[in-house]
């Protein structure tokens, strides 16, 4: 009688571990993954925006040829958004970011480009998309922080087998909200 | 983001889905019985067949197609074109932090200020703006409204909120059926000879009870639906945006600006971001929270 106690028992616990460990692989899965994919959106964003930003060079060199200092810097950061790690290619994204301020800076003293249709459009684009890149590296910081929780935080630890914490995206400075202006 | 109030907000909407479309059936079957007793007596048997296939079409009708007799009556039309590439823009833009596809973007012609969405499922949802929205409020503004709406397709309030458009709707239309049929078949009955039965009065009593009744018990489902998800939206539009005064001051100047007379169904006005018939009996009937306490609970954010 009490033999069978005791094998019921731990029949229990295993099925109790058992269906935790299942539960919290699948969690930490789900939750790895909906970074990668918070990943892959910030993706589509910086390639779209790796492809538009030699038209809107192009266009401004019709108008401003002479401002080669500015257009060498945009090709640079560029290029330097193709490879790297995240953190590197977010960062060239966040410098092209800033030579692209300039650069439309620059346009301000070109009254023909600023009134041109094809470089107005350019802009908006371009400011769609950097929108949008801030709100996938939302997506993606929010995601890290989902995961980061589970695998350090117990029972989660227990199941993460080891899994490092995932890194969060820095916000550059001047993008913080207080300094969010009208276009 | 994923809290636990989120999910919970998902199963409670689900649940409520299913509770309200059960609910319907049964009011829908007993208002088609009537119909029948009244209308042909000799057929009653062909009640329960007929008020079976009208479920099933109800059902999947306003499963599948709610969204669009919702955009179709309020006259909504694509925002295409580059006036609306800010609007597509940001739209997409917060569909991406909230973890959801894209939606359908539209635009109503209309001074009045407002927005909503419908559809049934984050793949299937479209969000619309009026004209004077985009025209009156600055951008931050404008982010926190549509944030808000994309919210209410997050958390998955669209489907139950569309559900209860089609019943509001369906139920006016079908009481306006059965009390018209009532005339109609006092007439037919007085000219043959009576027909006598308790049974009969109390069907038709009942019948007639749920024909006053329906109206005013959908709206009632529509009154209480509406309250706690407006104040969640706000607050999920907020983790949205991480900026609750551009939502809070598009209230106040829509409080200031709108009239309150938009052209809009009442069947469907719990859809919108904000009332868009406001009526003197505002606080006691009113689809939605009051927006002074909307934007004092946002500015406390």
């Amino acid at each position: 009688m009490a033999i069978w106690l005791v094998i019921g028992g731990v029949a229990v616990v295993a099925v109790v571990f058992i269906l935790t460990l299942v539960y919290y692989y699948n969690r930490i899965r789900v939750l790895f993954n909906r970074i990668e994919e918070g990943w892959a959106q910030i993706d589509v964003q910086l390639k779209k925006r790796y492809d538009l930003v030699p038209n809107l060079v192009e266009t401004v060199k019709g108008y401003a040829e002479h401002e080669r200092e500015i257009f060498e810097k945009v090709t640079e950061a560029r290029e330097r958004m193709v490879s790297g790690s995240r953190e590197e290619r977010m960062e060239a994204s966040n410098a092209l970011t800033g030579t692209l301020r300039t650069l439309f800076a620059v346009a301000e003293n070109y009254p023909d480009l600023k009134a041109s249709e094809n470089f107005k459009l350019l802009q908006e684009q371009l400011e769609g998309i950097e929108g949008k890149i801030a709100y996938a590296r939302q997506y993606y910081n929010s995601s890290v922080l989902m995961y980061n929780n589970v695998i350090t935080t117990i029972p989660g630890t227990w199941f993460a087998g080891g899994r490092r914490k995932n890194e969060f995206l820095e916000i550059p400075e001047e993008e913080r909200r207080a300094v969010k202006v009208e276009f | 983001m994923e809290r636990i109030s989120f999910r919970d907000e998902i199963a409670r909407n689900r649940r409520n889905s299913l509770l309200l479309a059960a609910s319907v059936s049964a009011i829908l079957f007993a208002l088609v019985y009537t119909l029948v007793y009244i209308f042909a007596p000799e057929y009653v048997v062909l009640a329960i067949p007929l008020s079976v296939i009208l479920i099933i079409l109800y059902a999947y009708g306003s499963y599948r197609y709610g969204d669009s007799v919702v955009l179709t009556a309020t006259n909504a039309r694509p925002a295409e074109g580059r006036q609306y590439q800010y609007l597509r823009d940001t739209v997409e833009g917060l569909s991406i932090a909230a973890g959801i596809p894209p939606p359908k973007v539209y635009v109503v012609e209309s001074d009045e200020m407002n927005a909503f969405a419908t559809g049934r499922d984050p793949e299937h949802a479209s969000v619309a703006v009026t004209t004077g929205l985009l025209r009156e409020l600055d951008r931050l503004e404008l982010e926190g409204v549509l944030a808000h709406e994309i919210s209410h397709i997050g958390n998955r309030d669209i489907l139950f909120m569309t559900l209860v458009a089609v019943l509001v709707g369906l139920a006016a239309i079908l009481s306006h059926i059965i009390l018209r049929s009532y005339r109609y078949g006092a007439l037919r009955k007085g000219r043959r000879e009576r027909r006598g039965g308790g049974i009969a009065l109390l069907v038709l009593a009942a019948g007639f009870v749920l024909a006053i009744f329906a109206p005013i018990v959908a709206r009632l489902v529509q009154f209480a639906v509406s309250r706690r998800r407006e104040y969640l939206a706000d607050a999920s539009a907020v983790e949205l945006t991480r900026y609750p005064d551009g939502l809070a001051s598009a209230l106040g100047r829509i409080m200031k600006r709108n009239l309150g007379e938009m052209d809009v169904s009442e069947a469907m006005s719990h859809l919108f971001f904000v009332d868009p018939n406001r009526s003197p009996l505002d606080s006691l009937y009113a689809t939605h929270p009051p927006m002074e306490e909307r934007i004092s609970r946002l500015r406390a954010m």
